[in-house]
């Protein structure tokens, strides 16, 4: 299949256990017909949502098994669906968020490009739980060919009747709608995905009104990340206990992490929740082991928005709960290894290239902020920073954490303030030497 | 007086109370916490706050501090809790809003003594009052650079009257904003992203829409500047003039800015009144300042010597008209003067000129509607009422229908229009238009009705009979109604006026399910030949639907002070309350005929009229058959004109009187609602000329009877009339709304509308350069289809023919018009469209050819 990018899997690991499920046919590329899919059992879980429970009973047993945004927020889904005001006149949306942008995570893609059904029958269960007929994916626009797949089994979904008028017999009826974004990280924030949606610029909004009670054209909308709706079907199939029995007591289920750096093995592994950081680093199921066999000098746990952790921080749980613990955070799984030989302030150089880049003009602190940064840390990592400026960056950073509408400031400058922290040897060897601390194959030398 | 418009009743909402800054307050629930601690007088800085739109929490300025919420709050979209104790000074605040200042200085120009907003920058006022003397930014700062600039300052100019610097602005979004939420223009937009985002015109366009002047006005920063302000005087060199508008009806508050030395007004701008204008002006209302320095304003008096008018002074000017008037009222009688007044004139004018007519000379040939054709002498009771009901303008915020009939709300009313919008966009308002052709406030409609021409008071039967059909409303009178509409069924009704039977039943189940209905008619209505009929017809639907006792109907006012002068009896058969008032006030009230600007006309055709006095108004530009009028007033004897310019009115004057403007003396005037408003005298009158109430007065001296023994009565008297009640009831029953229909004529098959374009009122805008930057020439409006039948593209010559007359006007292709009708701006002079126009009709009819060069 041409539409497969050569990611590797723990598909097979996954194919013989009892527990895990999002990955389990993911080297099989019969998967994204609906045929195979549904000889599978798939669009079952839909069936049984739609013939035999009600929208409140979905919504129990989403509830029930712990289930959590796994976009990067954690925030519990069942929770989220029940905040759809019971007696609103209104339209409901529900709209699966596939703009998946954060650095390092690739994740959503794999369902997209592997099993696209899955997401569509997720989608399918939560539109029914919230009473909408109506549900879109946003796909990022850089992913043409995760578009191209899920309009593709979108359609095999209509053809086989499991969208379109009537479903089933059930009287119920649901339409879908798949919708590329322009290229904006900013529209995978919930708030600024409605307006790009709606047509207008991508910038958040102001919360609240949560978009559970007036999201997509000022309608109760509920949007959740592609692997949260993937795994609704397998929660329904099975049961909320089952779920529940995955992971730890307040993290439960499994999780994609999408495995990227200098690393041996990079790829995208479903394990479940709270599993050790260092194990999925160096065991040869995992990433086995650093790049070169070099040292480990940090990692970003959760994607580009998240702290970093130095190489005694990593025996820990990857949940929502031991990360935080270590000052991180779970975030959208990404995780981003660095070896000895990487220059933090290049790094981090990187990282605010990206955020400026990505700033959509809404809020002063960012929108300034993080150019500013930009100015303050190029000239740190060239060589020419000078006495104060690591004083300076703090500060500037201070002043964006936490001070705009979305959290793309924040995103933006946690990883400089945890950098700062952690290695702040690095930062002040670039300003008083006009070098770099370490023999760095990128960057100032 | 209608009503002295009261305060809005005490709102029966939910309140909370919280704590700011140590002080309690209770407000309604939904309120912010901005404008709370603003109700206590506290203010909370800001830059993309505005009090009407939408918050959106951008530049972070506001931010406060809230007990149990660990992160700064801003607090234009932080709801007011109950119990909430907020801190709109700590250190954490003040350290908070001293890094968005600090941030927006990073790549904002310090060009302040070059920028127009110095004086008035809230970037520089705030930066001043956090102290901020230094920054840590040591880098270039960012700069956009227009290609082929010529300007050092890097401004674009991207609009007749906007002035754009991308360097200074600081990202609120106010102005692109306010074009989509209050105005739903889309000339202007954001582009880019991050702190390279730059607001601009948008692709192809040109920003100016008929309320871009206001963009320039919120711009919290010198980023968008007006060009008529721009380089012009230091804002702190003004002394600023509390005014009224006086080309709408609405009556919207204005501030001028003027120099007492050079005794010249340099700006307008809104001082906001949200029971009028929510602070927004319409480009008419900014700009109608620059009238009053118009360099061909008249200075002098002017007398008619052999033929030829010659330079006169007041009282050789004086002396002529009440020799001239005596001599008229010696040999024929009184009843041979008549007086035709603006209704853009103040109270003090009109009441003057009044007394002047009918006390001193002892005439009833007065009027103050000079543009509508054909009216009757009897009184139109109907209209009159229909004319006369309570409107106030900020029950359309919360009405949850809002009818439009007969009336381009743009054109007309703008500030209406934007409040039928905010109805819409931040209220629950459901909007209907019923219109012979299509207007700018369809995008907001829910559903927009165009009718045949001519077709008004069917297409209102056609509602009330759909109604009545389909159990919409209960009526046992259904048969009276049915006589009254003059149709057996709604679906003859509905095929006679050209509606979709759906399309009326959504409307009438709309209107009855209603908790708050707004109807508003206007011009297309009171400038209809069958304005009496179509005016029974809107107070059968009110009966049907009991519009009044569920929110509000009426026909609207054309003019900033035509309620005033109903009020103060310049009708020439005012209502007999008023009638009886004024006999009272001057002791008797003549018992002559009664003529209308129309009969008075035919009369002056007769020779039964010999001497006439007009005052502000331009009868031979604007009366609806050009020819008629000109003719008429060319068999006077004797016409004294009053006026601000030379037109073409005053071109057939014996005598020409040079009138003071608005802004030259301090006058009241009665708005659509009845509310009396004062606009006060912002500079001295420009050259000889004098206010018109001093005008009437200085002639009744003359004529040997003072108006006012001592100068306090003036203001008793006009005082007294407008305590008078003059509203006319709405008929208790269903009345006969038949109207009457032109005789088809094949050879003219389109139906011809006039009216106002969006930048013009009437005469003299004509004369403001910013408006004229705008649109400064007719045109003629016509469909795609329309104009690809003729071969005309846009921009070509067209030639307009009717039976009366031919203009010659350059095409403007809408898509927003029917194929069988077209529109033509009456507001210039060089295109005499009025000639086009039969008094006799109900629709005036043409034919259009290209020229062919």
């Amino acid at each position: 299949m041409s539409f497969y990018s050569p990611v590797r899997t723990n598909a097979s690991e996954v194919a013989e256990s009892d527990r895990l499920h999002l990955l389990k046919y993911a080297e099989d590329p019969n998967q994204c017909s609906i045929d195979t899919y549904v000889q599978r059992g798939g669009y079952g879980a839909w069936r049984k949502a739609l013939t035999s429970m009600k929208p409140e009973e979905v919504i129990t047993a989403i509830k029930d098994s712990g289930l959590r945004g796994r976009g990067g927020a954690g925030f519990p889904t069942g929770m989220k669906w029940g905040f759809v005001p019971k007696d609103s006149p209104k339209p409901r949306y529900l709209i699966c968020n596939a703009d998946e942008s954060e650095p390092g995570t690739c994740k959503d893609r794999v369902i997209m490009e592997r099993d696209p059904h899955a997401m569509i029958e997720g989608m399918a269960i939560a539109a029914y739980a919230i009473g909408s007929h109506l549900m879109f994916v946003y796909i990022r626009g850089e992913f043409a060919h995760c578009a191209d797949q899920v309009e593709k089994a979108m359609n095999e979904a209509y053809a086989q009747g499991q969208l379109g008028k009537n479903i089933h017999g059930s009287g119920y009826d649901l339409d879908m709608i798949v919708h590329t974004g322009g290229g904006a990280y900013i529209c995978g924030e919930e708030t600024a995905l409605l307006n790009s949606l709606e047509g207008l610029r991508g910038m958040s909004r102001i919360r609240p009104p949560f978009p559970a009670v007036a999201g997509l054209y000022g309608c109760p909308t509920i949007v959740n990340n592609v692997e949260s709706l993937a795994s609704v079907p397998h929660i329904i199939n099975r049961g909320a206990d089952w779920y529940r029995s995955l992971g730890t007591e307040k993290s439960a289920g499994s999780k994609l992490f999408s495995l990227s750096g200098h690393i041996k093995q990079p790829g995208n592994y479903e394990v479940e929740l709270g599993f050790s950081l260092k194990t999925l680093i160096y065991d040869p199921k995992y990433g086995g082991g650093i790049l070169d066999d070099k040292k480990l000098k940090g990692v970003i746990p959760g994607g580009a928005s998240t702290p970093l952790l130095t190489p005694d921080m990593i025996e820990v749980g990857l949940d929502y709960e031991s990360l935080p613990e270590k000052g991180s955070m779970l975030g959208s799984g990404a995780v981003i290894v660095f070896h000895e030989e990487t220059c933090i302030v290049w790094v981090i150089q990187r990282l605010i290239h990206f955020f400026r880049h990505e700033s959509c003009g809404k809020c002063t602190p960012c929108h300034e902020g993080t150019a500013w940064l930009e100015k303050l840390i190029n000239r740190v990592e060239s060589g020419k920073g000078e006495e104060g400026d690591i004083e300076k960056i703090d500060d500037i950073c201070s002043n964006i954490l936490g001070r705009t509408v979305c959290p793309l400031g924040d995103a933006a400058v946690m990883p400089i303030q945890s950098a700062i922290e952690l290695y702040r040897d690095e930062w002040e060897h670039h300003i008083r030497h006009g070098k770099c601390l370490v023999k760095s194959q990128f960057g100032l030398k | 007086m209608a009503e002295a418009v009261t305060k809005k009743a005490p709102s029966n909402k939910a309140t909370v109370t919280l704590t700011i800054d140590g002080r309690s307050v209770t407000v309604d629930k939904g309120t912010t916490v901005l404008e709370a601690a603003r109700s206590l007088g506290i203010h909370v800085p800001t830059f993309c706050w505005h009090p009407k739109l939408k918050s959106v929490g951008s530049c972070r300025m506001c931010y406060v501090e809230i007990e149990k919420m660990p992160k700064l709050q801003v607090s234009c979209a932080t709801e007011a809790m109950d119990g909430m104790v907020v801190a709109t000074d700590s250190d954490l605040v003040k350290q908070g809003r001293r890094a968005v200042i600090e941030f927006i200085l990073m790549n904002h120009p310090l060009d302040c003594p070059t920028c127009d907003q110095g004086g008035e920058c809230q970037l520089q006022d705030l930066t001043f009052a956090h102290a901020i003397d230094d920054s840590r930014f040591a880098f270039q700062k960012e700069r956009f650079v227009e290609d082929g600039s010529v300007s050092t300052f890097d401004d674009v100019q991207i609009g007749p009257e906007i002035m754009l610097n991308r360097n200074r602005c600081i990202q609120c979004y106010k102005c692109v904003r306010a074009n989509k939420e209050a105005f739903g223009e889309f000339d202007l937009g954001a582009f880019e992203r991050g702190n390279i985002t730059e607001i601009n015109a948008a692709p192809g366009r040109q920003v100016d829409n008929p309320f871009s002047g206001n963009l320039a006005e919120i711009c919290p920063v010198g980023a968008l500047t007006g060009m008529d302000w721009r380089y012009k005087i230091r804002v702190w060199l003004t002394k600023t003039v509390s005014s009224i508008c006086p080309f709408t009806a609405s009556g919207v508050n204005t501030l001028m800015y003027m120099d007492e030395t050079k005794n010249r007004i340099y700006r307008t701008t809104s001082r906001r009144n949200d029971e009028i204008d929510d602070g927004w002006l319409s480009n008419v209302s900014r700009y109608a300042y620059q009238v009053v320095h118009a360099d061909d304003r008249l200075l002098t008096p002017f007398i008619r010597r052999d033929g030829k008018q010659v330079e006169a002074t007041w009282d050789e000017a004086l002396d002529l008209i009440a020799k001239r008037l005596s001599d008229i009222q010696d040999q024929k009688g009184c009843v041979c003067i008549g007086g035709l007044v603006s209704p853009r004139l103040d109270n003090a004018t009109l009441y003057g000129f009044n007394k002047l007519m009918r006390h001193v000379i002892g005439t009833n040939n007065v009027d103050y509607r000079t543009e509508y054709r054909m009216l009757p002498q009897t009184p139109e009771d109907h209209y009159q009422a229909a004319c006369s009901q309570p409107i106030r303008i900020s029950d359309v915020d919360d009405s949850d229908v809002i009818v439009v009939f007969g009336s381009d709300m743009l054109k007309e009313h703008p500030n209406l229009y934007l409040r039928i919008r905010k109805a819409f966009n931040f209220g629950a308002a459901r909007i209907f238009i019923l219109n012979p052709y299509s207007t700018k406030a369809s995008d907001v409609a829910e559903l927009e009705m165009v009718y045949h021409a001519g077709m008004d008071e069917v297409a209102l039967g056609a509602v009330c009979l759909t109604a009545v059909e389909k159990g919409i409303v209960s009526s046992d009178e259904t048969d009276r109604l049915r006589e009254a509409i003059a149709f057996d069924s709604a679906s003859a009704a509905a095929l006679a006026c050209g509606l979709e039977p759906d399309h009326l039943e959504l409307m009438a189940r709309a209107m009855a399910e209603a908790r708050k209905v707004t109807f508003l008619a206007g011009e297309i209505i009171s400038r209809s030949r069958e304005r009496e009929p179509i005016a029974a017809a809107i107070c059968n639907l009110n009966r049907l639907f009991s519009i009044n006792t569920k929110g509000q109907f009426g026909i609207l006012p054309g003019h900033s002070n035509s309620r005033g002068a109903h009020h103060l009896g310049l009708a020439p058969d005012p209502p007999a309350s008023i009638k009886a008032k004024l006999r009272s006030l001057w002791g008797q009230y003549p018992d002559t005929e009664t003529n209308t600007t129309d009969s008075m006309m035919v009369q002056m055709r007769k020779e039964e009229i010999d001497g006439l006095i007009i005052m502000g108004a331009n009868p031979v530009m604007l009366y609806p058959d050009r020819a008629f009028a000109r003719e008429s007033l060319e068999k006077l004897d004797f016409l004294v004109v009053s006026d601000l310019f030379e037109t073409e009115t005053t071109e057939l004057a014996d005598v020409v009187l040079p009138l003071s403007s608005w802004a030259e003396y301090t006058g009241d005037y009665v708005n659509l609602e009845g509310r009396v408003q004062t606009a006060s005298k912002a500079i001295h009158p420009i050259g000889d000329s004098r206010p018109g109430y001093a005008i009437v007065e200085a002639i009744a001296d003359r004529l040997e009877n003072t108006l006012y023994t001592a100068e306090d009565y003036r203001r008793d008297e006009i005082d007294t009339m407008l305590e008078v009640d003059t509203a006319c009831p709405v008929p208790n029953l269903y009345v006969p709304s038949k109207g009457g229909q032109d005789e088809d004529d094949a050879e003219y098959p389109i139906a011809l509308m006039i009216g106002d374009d969006p930048h013009h009122r009437g005469h003299y805008t004509e004369k403001s350069a910013s408006l004229t930057s705008h649109v400064g020439e007719a045109y003629l409006e016509l469909s795609p289809d329309l104009a690809a039948g003729h071969e005309i593209k846009e921009g070509d010559s067209v030639r307009i023919e009717s039976p009366v007359g031919k203009v010659v006007l350059p095409a403007r292709i809408s898509e927003h018009i029917r194929n069988d009708i077209v529109f033509v701006p009456r507001n210039f002079p060089s295109a005499p469209v009025t000639s086009l126009l039969m008094r006799k009709r109900r629709i005036d009819r043409v034919r259009i050819s290209k020229v062919v060069r």
